[in-house]
C-alpha cells in the first residue's frame, strides 16, 4: 500500500505553516489538515475613534449581533469578548476533549490558528536560555532569521532591549510610539544607570507588525484596532503564510477535519477524524506525521498514540497586569495609537528572577473592561475612567514557566483533563515584582496604581508548552532533538509541547524557528515514496 | 384527551384549541364547514340543524362553545336549545364530561335574548349532570368578537362616553378563560356545577375602556359623560325591535350585569388571572414592558441620560436572548429615579441571587451603552473639551458624588433590603 501523503501537518497555526514551507519545498507531498472555522466579520476598516464617534453598528463588531460579548461576560480575557474573534477560539476545547480544573485552556481550531489574534509579541532566546534544548544554537540562529523575515517584525532600535530580543538585524523601524510612552521612555533614559542597578530595563516593543509595507501587507497606520482585527494585514498572521504555501502544487489544504486518532496502518500513520458539515468519519494515512495543533491538542494525540496515563507537566507563563498613570498628561485628548505593546521591560530581581512585560496604550480598549474591575460603582467611575485614562497606560508582565505547575493527563474516555496551579512561592515574587515595579516606573514619571496590580489565573497567558519535551535521550512521552516522539517513529511534534523549557520571552517566534528546524530536517531524510525532487 | 369542541373557530374557541393542541390533547372540530387551518379531526355540526350528532366513542369531554350572536328570530333559538340538549344527550352517550360557555347575562330575565337562550340551555346542561362556565368580559389576542368591536370603535371615534353611573365589568384575558375552561375539562375531582370565571373586583366600564386606550391602541381619547338614563329612556322610546337593531340591547345588558362571585371557583381551580394592564397589551402580558423601563432605568444611571431607542431595545433583547427574559422587579423609586441605582450599584450586601444578576444586567447596559456614538462622548470623552484642571475638578466631582451615595448605603442598607425583598416577593 502506497500511503496517500508523505507528510500530513495538523494544524494551520504559525508552527503548521513554519514546518510546511522546507517540506514543500523539497518536493514532498504535503497535506495540511485544520479545524477549519473562519472569520464571519470584516474587521473594523476606519480608525478607532473615528468609528467609536459616528458608528451606529458600532455595536455589531464590539459586542455582536447574537451577544457574544454578553455571554462571555466571564471570560478572563478581552480578546475572547470580540465577537470577531469568535471563531478563533470556538469549540476547541469541545472538540477535542480537553477538560479543564483551575486553568483556562484556549487553542483554536480556525485557518491559521492562535495567530488570527495573538498579541504579536516576537523575541528569541540566549544561548544560556536554549542550553536544555538539544539543538544547535548557531543552527537555530538561522531559523530564527529565516522565520524572522518571512513573518516580518518591527521594532529595531539601539537601546536597553536590544540584546535581550537578539533580533533587530532582522526588524523593521519600530512603530510609532504614543506620547506617553514617549515621556515614560525619556525619563527611563535620563535615570538609566539607577534603573538598570535595579535590575530594570526599558526599550521598544518588538513586534511582528509592519512599520513598512512587506509583499501584500500594508504597514500600520495606528488606526489603533489591534484587538478588533487588523484591516491592513499589518500584524503577522499564518493565514498569510497559507496562501504563499497554497501556491505549491504538492501542498493540499483540507479546512473542517478535527483528527481525533493517530493510527498505524499497514506500516503507515494515519490520522482519523471528522471533516465537513455532516461530521464524516475520514481517515489519512502518510509516512510521517506533524503535530502542530496547539499545545493541548497535540499533546492529547500523542498521549493517545503512545497510550500513556501518566500525567505530563504543561509549562504556562504566570501572569499579572496592572495600570500605570502619568498625572502629567491628566486630561490630553484622546489618539489614535498602536493597540500592542509599545515600550517592553526586563526585571531581574537578585535572586535571578527575571520576568518579562510590556505596557499599552489604553484607547482600543473598552472601557466598560477597566469600569468592572475598580471599586466604586458604574456612574461615577465611568467619569472616573473618561478623565483618567487618557493618561495611563497598562502593562502585562510574564513569568518563567517553571513557575507553573500545572499537568495534563489522559483519561480512559480519550479525553484530555487538564489541572493548573502555580507554584507556592509565585504570590510572594509577584508582591515583590510589584513593589520594585512600582519604584522602576516612579522614576520614569508613571505612578504604579495601587489596587491594580491583578495576578492572572492559571493558563490566561496562552503561553502553554513543554508537555513533550525534547530531550538528546528521550523517554516515553518525550521527544528526541528532531521533535520524533519517543516509541513512535514518524511522529514529530512541532508546536509548544516540544519545547523543553519556556522561559519569560514571549515563544512564538521560538516555536516558529524550532518548526522550521524540524521541518528541514524531515525534509531531508529519505523515507518517501512522493517525492518529485531528490534531496 | 380527545376533546370535541364546537364554536373552535371563534374568538374564545381559537385559543382554547391553540391551547389544548399545545398541551398534547386531541382536538376534534365541530362546525360546518371543515377547517384548513388546523390538522385535526372534523365532525359536521349546525347549530341550527336539529341533525343529531354523532361522537365518536373515545371522546373525554365536549365543550360547546358554538352560540348564534346574528338576531335570531325565535325558531332559531328554539334550534339553539334543542341542539344543545341533542348534544348532551350524545355526550351522555359516550360518556363524555360536558362543558358549556355561557354568559355573565345569562338569566330567565335577562334584557337580551341572548342571555335568556343561554340561561336555557344552562338548565338543561345541569340537569344532565353537565358543567357550565359563566366568563366575565372576555378581552385580549386578536380583535374578535364584543371585544374587536369596542376596540374598533374606540379606535374610530374621537370621543368615548363615560357612563354615569359607570357600570361595572368583570374582565377575563382570553387565554386566561382557555387556561380555565381546560382545567374543567382535565380535572375529574371536581363536581359539576357553574363556574364563573372573571375578575373578582369588578372594574369600572370606563376603566376598561381607558385600558384599552392606553395599553392596547397607545391612543389618547377624551371621555363625555353620558347619563345612562339617557340611553334607557332612548331604548323605550325605539322600542325592540329597533333596539336590537342598533345593538342598544347589548348596551343594555351591559348596564344589567349581574355581579358574580368569581374568586372561590378560580381558587377550586388554581387559576391566577394576569393584570387587566399586562393582559391589555398586544403581547398578552406586559413582560417587554418590564423590561423597558429596567432598561431605560440602568442606562439613564449609566448614560446620565436617557437613552435612545435602539440601545434600549438593544437592551430588551439582550436580555431576552442572554437570560431569563424577565424584569429584576426593581422598586419603582430605582426604575423613575435612576440616579438612586447608586445605592444598589454594590452587589456584594444584597443576597447572592439577586446580586449576580443585578451586576450581570449592570454589566449588560454598561457595555451597551458604551457602544454607540452618544457612549463614545460619554466614555471616551470625544468631542469634549481637555485640559488638566476640568479633569481634575471632574475627577473630584465622581469621587465627592460616589462618597456621598457610599454613605446613604451604608445608612439606609437595612431600609434598601426590606424594599427590595418586598418587590422581589411582588414580582
Amino acid at each position: 500500500m502506497i500511503p496517500d501523503f508523505d507528510v500530513i501537518i495538523i494544524g494551520s497555526g504559525p508552527a503548521g505553516v513554519s514546518a510546511a514551507f522546507p517540506l514543500v519545498e523539497s518536493g514532498l507531498l504535503v497535506l495540511m489538515v485544520d479545524g477549519g472555522t473562519k472569520a464571519t466579520m470584516p474587521p473594523p476598516n476606519n480608525a478607532f475613534l473615528a468609528i467609536r464617534a459616528s458608528d451606529n453598528d458600532q455595536w455589531k463588531w464590539m459586542i455582536g449581533e447574537e451577544f457574544h460579548a454578553l455571554r462571555k461576560i466571564d471570560a478572563a480575557s478581552p480578546k475572547l469578548r470580540v465577537p470577531g474573534l469568535r471563531y478563533v477560539f470556538e469549540g476547541y476545547a469541545e472538540l477535542n476533549q480537553i477538560v479543564s480544573h483551575n486553568f483556562l485552556s484556549v487553542g483554536s481550531l480556525a485557518t491559521g490558528g492562535l495567530s488570527n489574534a495573538w498579541g504579536c509579541g516576537v523575541a528569541c532566546l540566549s544561548r544560556y536560555e536554549m542550553s536544555d534544548f538539544p539543538v544547535n544554537f548557531e543552527h537555530f540562529r538561522q531559523s530564527y532569521e529565516s522565520i524572522a523575515k518571512r513573518m516580518g517584525i518591527s521594532g529595531c532600535h539601539d537601546d536597553d532591549m536590544a540584546d535581550y530580543f537578539g533580533l533587530d538585524a532582522w526588524a523593521q523601524r519600530p512603530v510609532q510610539m504614543d506620547a506617553l510612552h514617549s515621556h515614560m521612555y525619556q525619563r527611563y533614559s535620563i535615570h538609566n544607570a539607577k534603573l538598570a542597578s535595579m535590575g530594570f530595563r526599558l526599550g521598544r516593543s518588538r513586534v511582528a507588525a509592519l512599520s513598512e509595507p512587506y509583499a501584500s501587507r500594508m504597514a500600520c497606520d495606528l488606526s489603533g484596532n489591534c484587538l478588533w482585527g487588523c484591516h491592513r494585514r499589518s500584524l503577522y498572521s499564518a493565514l498569510n503564510d497559507l496562501t504563499s504555501l497554497c501556491k505549491y502544487e504538492n501542498f493540499r489544504h483540507v479546512s473542517g477535519f478535527v483528527v481525533e486518532q493517530l493510527a498505524q496502518k499497514e506500516g503507515y500513520w494515519s490520522i482519523n477524524g471528522r471533516e465537513g458539515k455532516h461530521r464524516d468519519i475520514r481517515s489519512i494515512s502518510a509516512h510521517k506525521l506533524i503535530l502542530a495543533a496547539g499545545t493541548l491538542a497535540t499533546t492529547k494525540l500523542a498521549l493517545g498514540a503512545l497510550k500513556m496515563q501518566k500525567p505530563v507537566r504543561v509549562l504556562s507563563n504566570p501572569t499579572a497586569a496592572f495600570l500605570l498613570w502619568l498625572p502629567r498628561f491628566t486630561g490630553v485628548a484622546r489618539n489614535n495609537t498602536f493597540g500592542l505593546g509599545q515600550l517592553s521591560f526586563n526585571l531581574k530581581l537578585p535572586d535571578e528572577t527575571s520576568v518579562f512585560g510590556s505596557t499599552f496604550s489604553t484607547t482600543g480598549i473598552p472601557i466598560s473592561e477597566f469600569a468592572r474591575h475598580l471599586p466604586t460603582g458604574r456612574r461615577y467611575g465611568i467619569d472616573l475612567l473618561r478623565n483618567l485614562l487618557s493618561s495611563c497606560v497598562v502593562g502585562n508582565l510574564f513569568l518563567s514557566g517553571a513557575y507553573s505547575a500545572s499537568e495534563a493527563k489522559l483519561q480512559n474516555d480519550g479525553s484530555l483533563v487538564i489541572s493548573g496551579g502555580y507554584k507556592q512561592q509565585v504570590t510572594h515574587t509577584m508582591n515583590r515584582l510589584m513593589k520594585n515595579l512600582r519604584k522602576a516606573y516612579w522614576m520614569s514619571g508613571a505612578i504604579l496604581l495601587p489596587g491594580s496590580f491583578k495576578i492572572g489565573s492559571p493558563g490566561s497567558d496562552i503561553h502553554y508548552a513543554g508537555s513533550l519535551p525534547m530531550r538528546i535521550s528521550p523517554r516515553a512521552g518525550e521527544t528526541s532533538s528532531n521533535g520524533e516522539l519517543h516509541g513512535l517513529p514518524g511522529i514529530h511534534v512541532v508546536d509548544g509541547s516540544c519545547l523543553p523549557t519556556l522561559s519569560e520571552k514571549s515563544h512564538t517566534l521560538t516555536l516558529m524557528a524550532n518548526a522550521d528546524r524540524i521541518g528541514r530536517i524531515v525534509s531531508a531524510s529519505s523515507d518517501f515514496t512522493h517525492t518529485t525532487t531528490k534531496p | 384527551m380527545r376533546l370535541v369542541v364546537t364554536g373552535a373557530s371563534g374568538y374564545i374557541g381559537t385559543r382554547l384549541t391553540h391551547l389544548a393542541s399545545e398541551r398534547g390533547h386531541d382536538i376534534v372540530i365541530a362546525s360546518r364547514k371543515e377547517p384548513t387551518y388546523f390538522t385535526t379531526s372534523w365532525l359536521y355540526f349546525d347549530l341550527l340543524s336539529l341533525k343529531a350528532l354523532a361522537l365518536p366513542k373515545e371522546t373525554d369531554v365536549v365543550i360547546h362553545l358554538a352560540a348564534n350572536t346574528t338576531q335570531a328570530d325565535y325558531f332559531d333559538k328554539e334550534a339553539e336549545v334543542i341542539t344543545a340538549q341533542r348534544l348532551v344527550k350524545s355526550a351522555q352517550e359516550v360518556g363524555a364530561k360536558f362543558i358549556f360557555v355561557s354568559s355573565q347575562t345569562a338569566r330567565p330575565d335577562a334584557p337580551t335574548s341572548y342571555g335568556i337562550t343561554k340561561w336555557r340551555i344552562e338548565q338543561v346542561v345541569l340537569s344532565a349532570g353537565g358543567n357550565v362556565a359563566r366568563p366575565g368580559q372576555v378581552y385580549g389576542g386578536e380583535l374578535r368578537g364584543l371585544f374587536g368591536t369596542l376596540v374598533n370603535t374606540i379606535h374610530n371615534l374621537p370621543l368615548l362616553p363615560a357612563f354615569i353611573p359607570a357600570p361595572k365589568v368583570q374582565p377575563i384575558h382570553v387565554d386566561d378563560l382557555a387556561e380555565g375552561l381546560l382545567r374543567i375539562a382535565e380535572r375529574n375531582d371536581i363536581n359539576p356545577r357553574i363556574y364563573c370565571l372573571a375578575t373578582p373586583k369588578p372594574v369600572s366600564f370606563s376603566e376598561f375602556l381607558k385600558n384599552i386606550t392606553k395599553s392596547r391602541l397607545r391612543c389618547q381619547r377624551l371621555f363625555f359623560p353620558v347619563p345612562i338614563i339617557a340611553i334607557k329612556t332612548l331604548a323605550l322610546a325605539l322600542g325592540d325591535s329597533l333596539q336590537t337593531q342598533l345593538r342598544l340591547d347589548q348596551l343594555l345588558s351591559l348596564f344589567d350585569l349581574p355581579f358574580m362571585e368569581t374568586a372561590s371557583d378560580l381558587e377550586e381551580l388554581g387559576l391566577t388571572l394576569r393584570p387587566l394592564s399586562a393582559g391589555m397589551h398586544p403581547s398578552g402580558n406586559d413582560r417587554r414592558r418590564g423590561l423597558l423601563q429596567e432598561g431605560h432605568a440602568l442606562l439613564s444611571y449609566v448614560l446620565k441620560e436617557p437613552p435612545c431607542s435602539a440601545v434600549l431595545r438593544r437592551y430588551v433583547r439582550a436580555v431576552e436572548h442572554v437570560r431569563n427574559g424577565n424584569a429584576l422587579g426593581l422598586p419603582k423609586l430605582f426604575l423613575s429615579y435612576p440616579i438612586f441605582l447608586s445605592l444598589l450599584d454594590y452587589s456584594t450586601w444584597a443576597d447572592k441571587t439577586k446580586g449576580v444578576e443585578f451586576s450581570w444586567r449592570l454589566d449588560a447596559a454598561t457595555m451597551l451603552a458604551e457602544t454607540t456614538p452618544l457612549g463614545a462622548y460619554r466614555f471616551l470623552g470625544i468631542g469634549s473639551r481637555n485640559g488638566v484642571l476640568i479633569s481634575l475638578l471632574s475627577i473630584i466631582n465622581a469621587m465627592t458624588c460616589e462618597i456621598f451615595w457610599r454613605l446613604l448605603r451604608v445608612l439606609f442598607s437595612p431600609l434598601i433590603r426590606f424594599f427590595w425583598g418586598r418587590a422581589r416577593g411582588a414580582a
